[in-house]
């Protein structure tokens, strides 16, 4: 790519909203919507019933929240919210070891026999979803967190020119 | 840009409504030409013919010597300015300019530049991240007028596009029209019923009634040698005064008055001489004299010049309705009678309502 090339494209995004960032967030949300998905849809006695879940309702609700506002936020190169996606993308691989980690390796008692409460294959699954969401959601903060540095560079030639 | 041939072009709808008759008109590389006429006249549905969204009933249509009577809109390399401006609201100015060369897959930053210097062009620069909504009903037309430039087309398609401004936009607009045209040098083709607009814009005009053209020639040539009653009516604010009159060895002899004319005059009516024709004298061809006496309807005065309405001698008749445009500041009152002259006379044949030249007879 020449100079002038990268020129206009730093130019081009005074006018071209952060799409990528923003795509990326989205996708992040996706995922987990999938995670829960699996995790709720289990049917494994009362294991589930707890607190513990009740908490995991709530997070999920202030995750979407918080990462749909913040892919509206990078869309528009606001910088402060990509350290709000790269918290969440963190929070998304602690969470593996809170409910999956647990479930996957606790036993519950239906009908009088032992079985375990997340079997391998869906702990994996639900693991995936979470290892991409989270790195959707960093790859988002990065891509908004370069792209901003990118356009405020520009933004100051632009300025030190008059333009 | 583009040479533009309209040849024997007709306009028949499926319910055998014919709208355009045989259309003729070569357009010039970079000319401006104007379509004119009354609501229904044809003008946009020829606008649309060419633009390739009607389809043409007979004759051909070329661009640059190349038929393209049945090629499809998208193959005709020409750009439309909607009355409506057929802006996307959700998009922003950038997007709504970039969106027809996005959907060609052009290079994004070869897309860029071409926005930018058409934003530059229209003074839109400030406005690019704005929608459509925040903007004035102009800037709306400049951003509809953009998208067409971004294009670079070979032919500009006007469609009434100032008959939703108000007044003084209207002007301002136009003006714009008129310098981007100069700045393009492009070819352009503009639909209006506004005579202003076609006598400010256009290189020729096009005026159309019924379906047929009427006169094709310079805003000049409409103005001063109407072709016949229809265009000498439409073309001029106030329009012309009409009156049925005898020509009578020397005289022009109507319903409460009698003119002298002009040996030239005569010439042009010599075989006339004692046949009914059609005198049209437009307002601002009257002035205060001695020939026709008028009974004063109303004095309007308009700062420079003063419109004075009324009727030829006592009669109120429909046919002699009289209308002047005096300079300076007039005070007549309702009632009051007045004496006019008229300086400089049209004639056209009673029959054909077609303009009587010199050397016809």
């Amino acid at each position: 790519m020449t100079a002038e090339e990268r020129t206009i494209q730093r130019d081009r995004m005074r006018f071209i909203k952060n799409s990528l960032a923003s795509n990326l967030a989205i996708l992040g949300i996706l995922l987990n919507v999938f995670y829960f998905v699996s995790i709720y849809k289990s049917d494994v006695g009362s294991w589930y019933y707890s607190i513990l879940i009740g908490a995991s309702i709530v997070y999920n609700l202030v995750f979407m929240l918080a990462v749909f506002l913040s892919s509206e936020g990078v869309k528009n190169y606001k910088k402060q919210y990509s350290y709000l996606l790269a918290v969440m993308g963190a929070l998304q691989i602690v969470r593996i070891f809170i409910i999956p980690t647990q479930a996957h390796t606790a036993a519950a008692v239906i009908n009088g026999e032992a079985v375990t409460v997340m079997q391998d294959g869906q702990f994996f699954r639900v693991v995936v979803y979470l290892v991409l969401s989270a790195v959707c959601l960093i790859a988002s903060a990065a891509v908004n967190l370069v792209r901003c540095r990118e356009l405020a560079e520009h933004l100051k030639t632009l300025d030190a020119q008059g333009v | 840009m583009a040479t533009l041939n309209l040849q024997h072009i007709d306009k028949i709808y499926d319910n055998n409504v014919q709208a355009v008759f045989d259309f003729n008109l070569d357009v010039k590389d970079g000319e401006l030409i104007v379509l004119v006429g009354p609501s229904g006249c044809g003008k946009s549905t020829t606008l649309r013919m060419v633009a390739g969204l009607e389809d043409i009933s007979g004759g051909k249509l070329l661009l640059d010597g190349k038929d393209i009577t049945a090629a499809p809109a998208k193959d005709r390399d020409m750009a439309m300015v909607f009355q409506s401006y057929a802006l996307y609201g959700h998009m922003t100015i950038y997007e709504n300019m970039a969106f027809s060369l996005t959907l060609r897959k052009e290079n994004p930053n070869v897309i860029h530049k071409k926005v930018l210097a058409a934003a530059e062009i229209l003074g839109l620069t400030s406005q690019l991240n704005k929608k459509p909504a925040q903007l004035s009903g102009g800037q709306r037309q400049r951003v509809a007028m953009g998208r067409s430039i971004v294009r670079n087309p070979k032919v500009f398609l006007f469609d009434e596009p100032l008959s939703n401004l108000d007044a003084k936009l209207r002007g301002a607009t136009r003006r714009e029209i008129l310098l981007l045209h100069k700045r393009l040098q492009a070819t352009m083709l503009y639909v209006t019923h506004d005579q202003t607009e076609a006598l400010t814009l256009a290189d020729r005009i096009v005026c159309m009634s019924m379906g047929h053209v009427q006169q094709v020639g310079t805003p000049l040539e409409l103005y001063d040698s109407p072709a016949n009653v229809f265009v000498a009516s439409f073309i001029g604010l106030p329009p012309m005064n009409f009156y049925d009159v005898r020509v009578n060895s020397g005289k022009l002899v109507g319903e409460g008055f009698q003119v002298d004319l002009t040996a030239e005059e005569q010439h042009t009516l010599r075989a006339y001489n004692g046949r009914e024709i059609i005198l049209g004298v437009r307002p601002e061809n009257i002035v205060e004299g001695s020939d026709v006496p008028v009974t004063v309807n109303s004095n309007e005065n308009l700062g420079m010049n003063t419109l004075v309405h009324g009727h030829i001698g006592a009669s109120r008749a429909p046919n002699t309705k009289i209308s002047a445009k005096l300079k300076g500041w007039r005070d007549y009152k309702v009632g009051d009678t007045a004496s006019f002259t008229f300086k400089r006379k049209h004639f056209f044949d009673k029959e054909t309502t077609n303009a009587i030249k010199g050397g016809e007879g």
